[in-house]
């Protein structure tokens, strides 16, 4: 119950951020309602499936530090656990996508244990490498349709088991619903036990030893939670397109698009990784689409998105969130 | 002017008010959203694609004289009250959740007829699930991948022959070349062909096409000592290449994109690999570039294809289509383009005999239509959808690299073998 | 055996390329802590160098060499002074997402300029040459990227070790305050250390371009293996990125032929850099200072 309340709990923001939040929120939940076209709401689908990914990504990535950049294998797991029982076993969504959850919460650990033991530039590369060893598995493996990636079968009527809907609606609140409640973990865990540990271990490693804080474990802790919301995300995925492959859900660029929304937003805060997915979620669909027709434009979306990437890294570290705290005069 | 003149033109100018919205609405469009890679990795064919399309629903709108095809003098769609066909372009990378995202909108914003698209096979997947589920005729013009009409969809038609058509053309040529059907050389005993070996690129396309090889190869009595699937993006093929001629086979098939078509060949080559044949499923070899990077040294190579420039040659169509296209764009059309081409002529085929762009006359016309082989630039024996939506009168073509007289690389067609414009060269002559 | 020795001679061959593309990225890592994720975007643009160089001017792909490697000096200095000097402020994690950032733009700059087609070089001494020696037959332009990759190997070594400038360039990597305690201006090293980076990963492309295409985004294949040659070898240490880019070379082409000695087709040319990834990882777990790293 004290955990609910705490996760309920932000007083300790400031009466604006307050303010926005309720007004986000009310505009989340009408949104449907507000006549927007249906290439809008696909819009908005991708950016709450991404703040929930950087979410995701912010406990291990942003409170804890470490530069993580191998989740896309666990939105893969995500992603196949949900397929495979469908296609193979007729599961229901409901079913497979905890026993997801938990398969890519053991294969963190499993994974968790050697990685940790890395530091720095060469923890982050062996994150690459993981996820990359993972989708060359997915790449040969037969069994689950190899490179073709598995198709889900496609329901007649509406099904809520098998999470089958034919409006996007349905599928925008189930996502603004997992996007709530990663919002309220993710305000309970900056202020839980762990969170804490976690901030002392980014400040300083040796100091947070010596407090007796075991920065392992810690870590392992972090990356699995951090990996259990990216699989939720990625089984979302599955019922959404109704098919997957390896190269959709288990990309490298979908490993750095995640840390890299986390990050432009600003890491280590709660509103970071939505804002980050607020900027370039958008921008990559819209720029993308309006300027694809055009031809000698190609690649001046990207361009555009590499500069707001480098002039923010460059200009404020802790992200568009670090700018607005620095214009409102809190920053340091 | 009298009064009863001027009372007539008034009346006249009231009837043309209220009939105005009538007026415009026989000037109407039909719109098809297309969807195309044109930018990312494919974005050079998919340019390509949609130049093909545009000329092609140009040529259907208004009346083009030197094409000697009805569906050229229409002017618009005449079941339709001369309705014109208008393409919406989406660019989907290549991606297929971007693709689905982008067929939504062109479904419920744009509120489309029907999607025309998408050139890869994975975005096709996507894409037309979104069209089946949302209940929107889909026309896939250029997916090859044989399971896109497994799906038991209502929804979606193709028009191209999908890969096991043109798999079977191979062994269907090698059965030929053993029986001396082949132009220009006596047959071939069995033993020197038995021993196949393939390497395909390991995406979606890639790994259908072996698979599909290895089920042909069983079928048709062929011996598949090797396989190998591959990473198209990989830095090097040596270790490739290297296995395929370890195995020794009397034929290596490959499935690649251009740039690992490239690297492959010059690395058998750097190897002096020697083999009886060599064949293409498509895709890298038969594009232009493949042939102006390897030049001389392709003479032999063997590619799958649908549509080769000599074709013209042979059909009437094909070279007044062609010639407009050459003379827009600078190029021939290529196997890619045509069917994009194909792609545009059915749909306005199906529109005008649905008569209406209800989705339901759509679909009911869709299973019905029939168009004849002399309106199409390919050479098919028609347009006719079974009950899974693929086109059955479709077939494929082999082309061979030759060495012409002036020393420069031609592709010429042996297979069909009614069809052949030139003397099979075999075995594989070696390399320069 | 014959394979193997075939196999391990190949090997050899685009580990010494691999290690050179890879020698960049660990020098400005040895200086100032910052994994350059657009090392792979300075590579294709050498690739393009000495393409357009090769293509318009008519040279030899091999006599481009220069131009290419000025591309990337040019580059290495641009970057540092007008970009990467800017992210020294902040934390490793937002260095690593500018560089990044800067990976995604001279990319999509490299596809606006030029196009997404692939190029490849069709006339050149080397191009489409191969020998034998025994019953080994090797690809000219692969002997000379090689035997090329030893020289600038070389050099960059005999550099850092025998010159003045590469000394006060090791005394940074080392301790950056006792360094400048002792005059020596770190800023001025640090673009020292992307030069070398810059020019060395620019005569790598210079050399991939005899005998691989280019396209813009061809940099993340080499980028990849160049950061586990880097973090395999020990970031920072030359002589590691050596040794690491021959393993990585090695391991690549012997696993298929070692998967086909014992007659499985499940080792086969597909999981070959998934090995080196692998490889990686073990090894790293084991040694979390890489083979021959002296930093953590």
């Amino acid at each position: 119950m004290e955990k609910v309340k705490d996760a309920l709990d932000f007083t300790d923001f400031s009466g604006v951020e307050r303010f926005v939040l309720v007004v986000f929120s009310i505009f989340l939940l009408a949104f449907p309602w507000l006549g927007a076209g249906s290439f809008v709401k696909a819009v908005m689908i991708q950016f709450l499936l991404f703040s929930l990914f950087g979410m995701g990504w912010n406990t291990i990535g942003g409170y804890g530090g470490q530069v993580e950049l191998g989740k896309a294998q666990y939105v893969g797991i995500g992603a196949y656990t949900v397929s495979v029982s469908m296609v193979w076993w007729n599961i229901p969504f409901w079913i497979s996508m905890p026993i997801g959850v938990l398969i890519a919460l053991g294969y963190s650990f499993m994974i968790g244990y050697p990685l940790f033991r890395l530091k720095g530039h060469y923890f982050a590369i062996a994150t690459i490498c993981t996820s990359l060893v993972l989708q060359d598995i997915f790449t040969n493996w037969k069994l689950v349709g190899a490179a073709k990636g598995i198709e889900l079968p496609i329901h007649e009527h509406p099904d809520f088991l098998y999470m089958q809907f034919k409006s996007d609606t349905y599928y925008y609140y189930f996502i603004m619903v997992l996007f709530y409640i990663a919002l309220f973990y993710m305000n309970w865990f900056r202020k839980s036990k762990l969170g804490y540990q976690l901030r002392m271990i980014k400040d300083d490693e040796e100091a947070a030893e010596s407090l007796g804080i075991d920065i392992r474990w810690c870590k392992i802790k972090a990356y699995s939670i951090a990996s259990a919301f990216v699989a939720v995300g990625g089984g979302f995925m599955a019922v959404y397109n109704l098919y997957i492959d390896p190269v959709s859900v288990m990309d490298l660029d979908l490993s750095i698009k995640i840390a890299l929304m986390a990050m432009l937003g600003g890491a280590a805060s709660l509103w970071g990784p939505i804002i980050g997915a607020a900027f370039l979620v958008p921008l990559d669909r819209f720029l993308g689409s309006w300027l694809g027709g055009h031809k000698g434009l190609i690649g001046v979306d990207f361009m555009i998105y590499a500069a707001l990437i480098m002039v923010v890294s460059a200009y404020q570290p802790r992200g568009i969130w670090g700018i607005v705290e620095q214009l409102r005069g809190k920053g340091k | 002017m009298s009064r009863k003149q001027i009372l007539f033109v008034f009346v006249l100018f009231l009837s043309m008010v209220t009939m105005s919205s009538a007026l415009f609405a026989a000037e109407k469009e039909v719109k098809i959203g297309v969807l195309y890679p044109l930018s990312g990795a494919a974005a050079t064919i998919g340019r390509d694609l949609q130049r093909a399309a545009e000329l092609t629903a140009e040529i259907i709108n208004n009346k083009t004289p030197g094409v000697d095809i009805p569906m050229a003098q229409w002017g618009g769609i005449p079941n339709l009250g001369g309705a014109k066909i208008k393409l919406i372009f989406v660019d989907h990378r290549g991606e297929p959740d971007r693709g689905a995202d982008l067929a939504k909108r062109l479904i419920l914003d744009d509120k489309v007829a029907g999607l025309m698209g998408a050139y890869h096979s994975s975005v096709t997947k996507t894409v037309s699930a979104v069209a089946e589920r949302y209940g929107v005729p889909m026309i896939n013009d250029s997916s090859t991948s044989p399971e896109l009409t497994k799906r038991g969809f209502k929804w979606f038609w193709r028009t191209t022959p999908h890969d096991d058509y043109f798999n079977r053309d191979l062994f269907e040529l090698l059965k030929g070349l053993t029986e001396g059907k082949v132009k220009g050389i006596p047959a071939v005993p069995k033993d020197k062909l038995k021993n196949l070996a393939y390497a395909c690129e390991n995406t979606e396309w890639g790994s259908s096409v072996a698979k599909s090889l290895e089920g042909y190869a069983k079928e048709y009595g062929f011996n598949m000592v090797k396989g190998i699937l591959y990473n198209a993006n990989s830095p090097d093929l040596t270790s490739e290449a290297k296995t395929l001629v370890a195995a020794k086979p009397d034929g290596m098939l490959f499935a690649s994109y251009l740039s690992d078509s490239l690297l492959m060949i010059r690395t058998l080559k750097g190897m002096r690999a020697q083999t009886n044949f060599f064949w293409g499923q498509n895709a890298g070899f038969e594009m232009a570039d493949f042939a102006k990077t390897l030049g001389a040294d392709i003479n032999g190579v063997l590619t799958r294809t649908v549509f080769i420039a000599k074709l013209i040659k042979v059909k009437k169509v094909a070279g007044q289509i062609n010639a407009l296209y050459k003379k827009k764009y600078g190029d021939d059309l290529t196997g890619a383009t045509a069917r994009s081409v194909v792609g545009v002529q059915a749909w306005a085929a199906v529109l005008n005999k649905a008569g209406s762009v209800d989705p339901k006359a759509i679909q009911k016309a869709c299973n019905e239509i029939n168009i004849p082989a002399n309106e199409l630039v390919m050479p098919w024996a028609g347009v006719k959808f079974d009950s899974t939506g693929q086109n059955v009168l479709g077939r494929g073509l082999i082309g061979q690299y030759q060495k012409g007289a002036d020393g420069k690389i031609d592709l010429e067609i042996v297979y069909p073998f009614d069809l052949a414009t030139a003397n099979f060269i075999y075995p594989f002559p070696g390399w320069k | 055996m014959e394979t193997l020795i075939d196999a391990l001679l190949q090997g050899i061959l685009m580990g010494l390329l691999f290690a050179l593309v890879a020698l960049g990225l660990n020098v400005i890592f040895g200086v100032m802590d910052i994994v350059n994720f657009a090392h792979g975007e300075f590579l294709m643009l050498g690739m393009y160098t000495a393409f357009f160089t090769s293509l318009l001017m008519g040279v030899d792909p091999l006599f481009a060499l220069p131009a290419s490697a000025l591309m990337g000096v040019l580059l290495g200095l641009a970057s540092y002074y007008w970009f990467i000097k800017y992210l020294l402020r902040g934390p490793a994690i937002a260095q690593l997402f500018g560089t990044f950032g800067l990976m995604l733009f001279l990319r999509y700059l490299a596809q606006f300029l030029f196009g997404i087609d692939y190029r490849i070089l069709q006339k050149g001494i080397l191009i489409g040459k191969s020998f034998s020696v025994g019953p080994f037959i090797f690809d000219a332009t692969k002997i000379a990227a090689g035997a090329l990759s030893l020289v600038a190997f070389a050099a960059v070594y005999s550099f850092l070790n025998k010159t003045k400038t590469g000394k006060a360039l090791q005394a940074t990597a080392l301790n950056k305050e006792a360094a400048s305690y002792m005059g020596i201006k770190t800023d001025k090293m640090n673009a020292i250390a992307w030069a070398i980076g810059g020019g060395t990963v620019g005569v790598a492309g210079g050399l991939l371009i005899n005998f691989y295409y280019v396209y813009p985004t061809v940099g993340l294949l080499f980028v990849m293996i160049a950061f586990a040659c880097v973090a395999l070898g020990g970031f920072g240490s030359i002589k590691g990125v050596f040794f690491a880019g021959l393993l990585v070379g090695i391991l690549e082409m012997m696993f298929p032929v070692f998967g086909q000695l014992v007659g499985s087709d499940f080792l086969g040319p597909h999981f070959k850099f998934t090995v080196v990834y692998l490889a990686y990882f073990i090894i790293v777990v084991f040694r979390p200072q890489g083979l021959f790293g002296w930093k953590k």
